[in-house]
């Protein structure tokens, strides 16, 4: 498929702005994405610790509700003195105000001495799951913070709290069953205070004791989560949410499935569990939840006894930030759009600008291919290329009006001999048969010597007429012979001084002189030396048929170059006389066939016809300048290497 | 011994007859390539002057087949139009002299002198 140049221009316009576009837009597109990324990052680990400090403050409010308990006027005495219901009625009020879900206090050997909730079965084995206690009891100071709490200690505290709490199987909830144990557990911040005989030391009397079930509960991670509303655009949806997990599975959180209930009991992903539980790192991820994809902090969250339990983390919707990136790619889109726009309107006037110049030679080859030689080719460009480019074509125009009148000239010559030379043939044949018969008969009776003078003198009329029409018919068959040429290298002054020497008896008959100035440094050329010396014959005669006795035939020869564009080497034979001159009105015809003006029976006109086409069959040339009454020049050039394939539709006679 | 003239023109015969028993000659006729080769075949010849342009079968012909049966005889080939290759061609076939119509008789018989000539030269 053929494009036109301009399109080609604004294509290569267009390619060259959506490259650029394009590769801002990848780079700017990567440096964007990696700053957004740690944006956001940093703002979910920012949210983490926001996250870390309710979940701190959690703790310490617990820790702080049991002290303050302890410090109560006259519990230490309702204590030493096992009035349950005083005590039972302080850790009501103080379980109601902190909202924790369990609460209780157990003696200094770790029997239970009341809890909160309904009263169950006493029993005096499960001292040792209470950890927090017996923490305290072997310490003998108090504690705050994370527990693991089995299902067997949480139903003894309170049935109904067992009953609406989700517990996981977890390895180790329970001291005194083997680690590698799994029983179901649940996640719970808490607290221990020791209790003293009195203020300042002496004998440990009890242990209170207290706390919240992380599991299901709302208030921390809901809290932690209006902590996060840095600035009131934010809506619901990219609010970061937080969780707590117990081991990998989500206790608490504020990640809501499709039907709009929590996402509890969902599990992250084991490479979140082996970075952050296992290996104790702080962890940034992005996961999808949802066929939303978020971005995740996760942080260990250690317990009492310094095991790594579960994970604090606070989740981002990542499209809050890659909004962000899509108004940016939608920018450099942009761009690039207005940057092709730019680059169609530029290729276009560029294009017009450049391409003018060369639709006006386009619109001038087609007026010079359909016959109009003098195009507009427009005003010469400042373009260097395209101005060789006008020049060029300008004189290639010149050339082909001069051509095209020397060649219109020798098509009709050349088609003119051919289809006479045909013809000539065919007769030529046809009519020397019979010949032969008429000049044998003829003869034979002129060697009868029983006729009379009268008989005889007509029949040497007829013997000399029949010569004359053998003679003509000759001509006609030289003039359409296919001659093949016999070349040899050939020094061409040899081949003219032999030409001379043959018609110099006529000359000095006719009174005409005859000099031959010899060019030197001549090449040698490759010619058919009898066909060329009849050219030479021919041409000579005819200048001593034109010539008047004390005339002069003079002949050059000189090493010339071809006067066609090939500029070919070659050598040049002038022959000039001082005769009559050629008539301009005849000048284009000598070549003819069968033109002379010469009398009848002395020419018969194909002298020079047959010379052309002899010169051009070794691809030489033949050229003539008269002037009446002043002379004649004939010009025959001939190559010094014939090129015989380049002429050969021209030759003569076929 | 006989000269046997072969063309497919009754003058070109003719005119060589005369010409050649006004000189003593005994002369043959024959009108095609293949009169001719019975002649040949039937006794010897001196000499043969032949056409090369003949309808059915031409000089060229003529002269191969003279060749393949092994006949020996001086040829004078006459014909109206010659070129360069056509000489060539005669040549190689075997023709002794190549003489271009029309010619006079004088032409003719010099050229017959011509052979006997280079046969004697030999
Ligand atoms: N040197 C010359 N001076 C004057 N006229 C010339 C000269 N050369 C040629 N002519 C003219 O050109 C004509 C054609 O020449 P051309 O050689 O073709 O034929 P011809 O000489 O008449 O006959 P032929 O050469 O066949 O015997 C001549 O009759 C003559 O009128
Ligand atoms: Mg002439």
């Amino acid at each position: 498929m053929q494009h036109s140049t301009r399109y080609r221009l604004i294509f290569s316009f267009l390619a060259v702005s959506f490259v650029a576009g394009g590769v801002s837009l990848f780079i700017g597109g990567y440096l964007l994405y990696n700053a957004v990324l740690m944006e956001a990052n940093n703002q979910v680990r920012l949210a983490l610790n926001a996250a870390d400090d309710v979940y701190e403050t959690h703790v310490k409010f617990v820790k702080v509700a049991l002290s303050i308990t302890t410090l109560g006027a006259g519990f230490r005495s309702s204590l030493s003195e096992k009035r349950t219901e005083d005590l039972l009625d302080r850790l009501d009020r103080m379980a109601q105000h902190a909202q924790m879900d369990f609460a209780g206090i157990v003696a200094a050997d770790g029997a239970n001495i009341c809890r909160i909730g309904p009263k169950v079965f006493q029993d005096e084995k499960g001292q040792h799951e209470n950890i927090i206690a017996r923490y305290v009891i072997s310490h003998k100071h108090e504690i705050a913070g994370t527990v693991v709490l089995s299902k067997a200690f949480i139903s003894r505290e309170n049935m109904e709290l067992a009953d609406r709490t989700q517990f996981y199987p977890f390895k180790g909830a329970n001291q005194l069953m083997p680690d590698d144990d799994q029983q179901l557990a649940c996640m719970a911040i808490g607290a221990g205070i020791p209790i003293f005989e009195n203020r300042v030391n002496g004998e440990l009397i009890g242990v209170l004791y207290g706390g919240i079930v992380l599991n299901q509960s709302t208030n921390i991670v809901d809290q932690a989560q209006k902590s996060f509303f840095f600035d009131d655009v934010q809506q619901e949806k990219t609010t970061p949410m937080a969780s707590i997990l117990f081991d990998r599975i989500r206790i608490a959180t504020n990640i809501v499935d499709e039907k709009g209930n929590r996402a509890i009991g969902t599990e992250v992903p084991d490479e979140v569990k082996e970075q952050v539980v296992i290996q104790g790192k702080q962890w940034t991820t992005t996961q999808l939840y949802l066929n939303d994809r978020y971005i995740s902090a996760y942080e260990p969250i250690e317990d009492i006894l310094g095991r790594r339990v579960g994970m604090l983390s606070i989740a981002v919707l990542e499209s809050n930030y890659s909004n962000v990136q899509k108004k940016f790619f939608l920018f450099f889109m942009l761009a690039t759009f207005l940057g092709a726009m730019i680059a169609i309107v530029m290729g276009y006037f560029i294009s017009y600008q450049i391409m003018k110049p060369i639709h006006r030679l386009m619109k001038a080859s087609q007026e010079v291919s359909t016959g109009n030689l003098s195009p507009d080719i427009g005003p010469i460009s400042r373009d260097k290329e395209i101005a060789i480019l006008q020049t060029t074509f300008k004189d290639m125009v010149e050339s082909m009006k001069r051509r095209r009148m020397e060649s219109r000239s020798q098509i009709i010559q050349s088609e003119k001999q051919a289809s006479v030379g045909r013809l000539a043939a065919g007769v030529a044949h046809e009519i020397n048969n019979p010949l032969t018969g008429v000049l044998t008969y003829t003869h034979m009776l002129l060697r009868r010597t029983d006729f009379p003078d009268d008989v005889r003198a007509d029949l040497q009329v007829i013997a000399e007429s029949t010569e004359r029409v053998r003679k003509i018919v000759k001509g006609l068959l030289d003039f359409s012979r296919q001659t093949k040429l016999d070349p040899e290298p050939t020094e061409i002054n040899r081949l003219v001084e032999a030409s001379i020497k043959l018609i110099e008896n006529q000359a000095l008959l006719k009174g005409v002189t005859v000099q031959f100035h010899q060019g030197e440094t001549l090449p040698l050329i490759t010619l058919d030396r009898s066909q060329i010396q009849s050219v030479l014959l021919n041409i000579l005669i005819n200048a001593l048929d034109a010539s008047k006795p004390s005339d002069t035939i003079t002949v050059h020869t000189t090493p010339a170059l071809s006067a066609s564009d090939t500029g070919n080497r070659g050598v040049e034979i002038i022959i000039s006389d001082t005769g009559c001159g050629i008539a301009p009105d005849n000048l284009n015809k000598i070549f003819d066939p069968f033109f002379s003006t010469k009398e009848v029976g002395k020419g018969t006109g194909l002298g020079l016809s047959v010379s052309l086409g002899i010169v051009k069959e070794h691809g030489g040339a033949i050229r003539v300048q008269s002037e009446m009454g002043k002379g004649t020049t004939f010009f025959v050039w001939l190559p010094m290497n014939m090129n015989i394939g380049e002429t050969k539709n021209e030759t003569i006679g076929r | 011994m006989k000269l046997l003239v072969v063309d497919d023109e009754g003058i070109v015969l003719e005119s060589c007859r005369r010409v050649l028993e006004f000189e003593g000659y005994e002369v043959s006729l024959a009108k095609s390539a293949d009169e001719a080769l019975e002649l040949i075949e039937k006794e010897d010849f001196l000499l043969l002057l032949m056409d090369l342009k003949m309808p059915v079968h031409d000089g060229i012909y003529l002269m191969r087949e003279l060749k393949n049966r092994k006949k020996d005889v001086p040829i004078i080939v006459m014909s109206g139009y010659s070129t360069n290759e056509t000489i060539a061609e005669a040549d190689m076939m075997g023709a002794n002299l190549f003489l271009p119509k029309p010619f006079t008789p004088d032409e003719l018989l010099a050229a017959i002198r011509e052979i006997s000539k280079r046969r004697s030269a030999r």
